[in-house]
């Protein structure tokens, strides 16, 4: 693997870590950390070792404040633009991911920060995170599945409000109106990630797998879709054999 | 048909299905799987019924199914499962549920295909299916993120852990907390509410909001447009008019 300039990966014990790492700029988002990204991304999507990924921000300011403006006006004609924007999909790749990624959020979660962590399943903040998407104050919307993923999150009226005011919201708040599943003190962040990452590790990965594949394609469909979509996966999980109850078995229990 | 794991009483507009078999957690087998079905389809049919409470007897709502009971023997078969939420869920009047204690795996699963839950604030609600290397397959993938958002379900799924009433409440998968002593006396007066209004007015809420979900709005304002003129042609909507203009309480006919 070559040395990555914008993120760390780790691995342990059935975790893999993304850390965006430009803790000078805020973690902001580059054409570097693009590429890189879409190259862990895709290593990570076909390592069996890795059961969850945790996806965080290098330094004490930010999970990610965004894009890096300074590249803005370098950026390469829109037509060569869009081309590479499909040819690197890394939002595409992201929510292509079978195993549960986790957002382990700090300070501030702006722009294509937070449209990062609604590409994760499960967001964690700390009670000074801060959440925004300023993309109309520059004359642009959000490009990274923003406009569709926020309002499937966390509804159609508080998407609108984010969008179109650019206002910061604050971690009780993002908690509230379902940005976030949890708030907890900075401190407690990580290891609170890292609990949930573990007890998820420590299932069976197809039963996990499946459940994501249950909801996440399941809300696409119409409900009696859904349904045959749900009672094929399990049928199929409970017709393979369960290592759990062999190990009970063994156990005498 | 004599039931032997639930009872059901019908009385003024109301059924009232109740699991009962309280020393076992009131869990689902095939027999109560069988009679909850029966009974489901006899309320489909009586016309005289207009609301359902689906509760439990003793202290839990429901705990599951017999797969779902942790240190379980052995391996269970995937015919042991019987669905049952497909039958509450395809009854087209209002059905509230009173979550009277647990509410875990298919249990919960039967209280999603309810349209209102209500529960003691003693109760705790999770599928603890992932730690047997499962999934929930009575619905519970599809209705609970449809109910309280992708991130929340994919937190209950994925973590195994449960939740109190407290925090059900906070993220929508309840609509109220009651004392356990004052869980049914709420709900029943919920129930007696609604069995008043006009019982073809309250099944087509239903299907304009539970089809309408599903339909693209351009497509559900449609429903709810054709759904509303036919309406007009019920003797109630005339005589809940009348009933308004003369100040008195209307009399509807379920025509």
């Amino acid at each position: 693997m070559s040395a990555f300039e914008t993120i760390i990966y780790e691995k342990q014990s059935h975790k893999g870590y993304i850390t965006l790492n430009r803790p000078r700029v805020l973690n902001v988002y580059n054409v570097r950390m693009r590429d890189e990204l879409y190259e862990i991304l895709s290593a990570v999507k076909d390592d069996p070792e890795v059961r969850v990924v945790i996806l965080k921000g290098a330094g004490e300011k930010a999970f990610c404040a965004g894009a890096d403006l300074k590249e803005f006006l370098t950026a390469p004609p829109p037509v060569q633009a869009r081309r590479i924007r499909f040819q690197r999909d890394v939002w595409s790749l992201f929510l292509s991911l079978e195993k549960p990624v986790i957002a382990d959020i700090h300070g501030y979660c702006l722009g294509s920060g937070i449209e990062m962590a609604m590409c994760c399943d499960l967001r964690l903040a700390s009670a000074d995170a801060q959440f925004g998407v300023p993309e109309m104050g520059l004359g642009i919307i959000p490009a990274a599945g923003g406009s569709q993923t926020i309002p499937r999150i966390i509804g159609r009226g508080h998407a609108l409000e984010m969008l179109f005011s650019g206002r910061y919201v604050n971690a009780p708040e993002a908690l509230k109106m379902k940005l976030v599943n949890r708030v907890v003190s900075r401190a407690e962040l990580l290891p609170a990630v890292e609990t949930l990452a573990d007890k998820i590790a420590g299932y069976k990965p197809e039963a996990v797998r499946s459940a994501k594949q249950a909801v996440t394609r399941g809300l696409e469909l119409p409900l009696a879709q859904g349904l045959a979509l749900e009672a094929r996966l399990g049928y199929s999980l409970r017709c393979n054999s369960t290592p759990v109850y062999k190990v009970a078995e063994q156990a005498g229990v | 048909m004599a039931y032997s794991t639930i009872t059901l009483q019908i009385q003024d507009r109301i059924a009232r299905i109740t699991l009962n078999r309280p020393q076992s957690g009131n869990i689902i087998n095939l027999s109560m799987a069988q009679e909850l079905i029966d009974a489901c389809t006899l309320i489909k049919q009586a016309d005289d019924v207009h609301v359902v409470i689906l509760t439990g007897n003793g202290k839990d709502f429901c705990l599951g199914n017999d797969s779902q009971q942790p240190l379980k023997k052995k391996k269970p078969s995937p015919t042991e499962v019987f669905p049952v939420a497909e039958a509450v869920a395809a009854l087209e009047i209002p059905v509230i549920c009173a979550v009277n204690g647990d509410a875990l795996g298919q249990g919960l699963e039967l209280a999603l295909a309810c349209d209102i839950r209500i529960a003691a604030d003693t109760a705790k609600f999770g599928f603890t299916d992932i730690s047997l290397g499962f999934i929930p397959t009575d619905g519970g993938t599809q209705r609970l993120p449809r109910l309280i958002g992708q991130a929340a379900a994919l937190e209950m799924l994925f973590s195994g852990e449960t939740i109190d009433a407290q925090r059900a409440c906070e993220i929508g998968l309840i609509s109220a907390v009651a004392a356990k002593e004052a869980l049914l006396p709420r709900v029943d007066a919920m129930a007696k509410s609604m069995a008043q209004k006009a019982p073809v007015a309250c099944r087509y809420i239903k299907e304009a909001v539970l089809q309408g979900l599903d339909l693209s709005l351009a497509q559900g304002l449609r429903l709810e447009a054709d759904l509303y003129f036919l309406l007009h042609t019920t003797a109630d909507r005339t005589e809940g008019i009348k009933a308004f203009q003369q100040k008195r309480h209307p009399e509807f006919k379920g025509k």
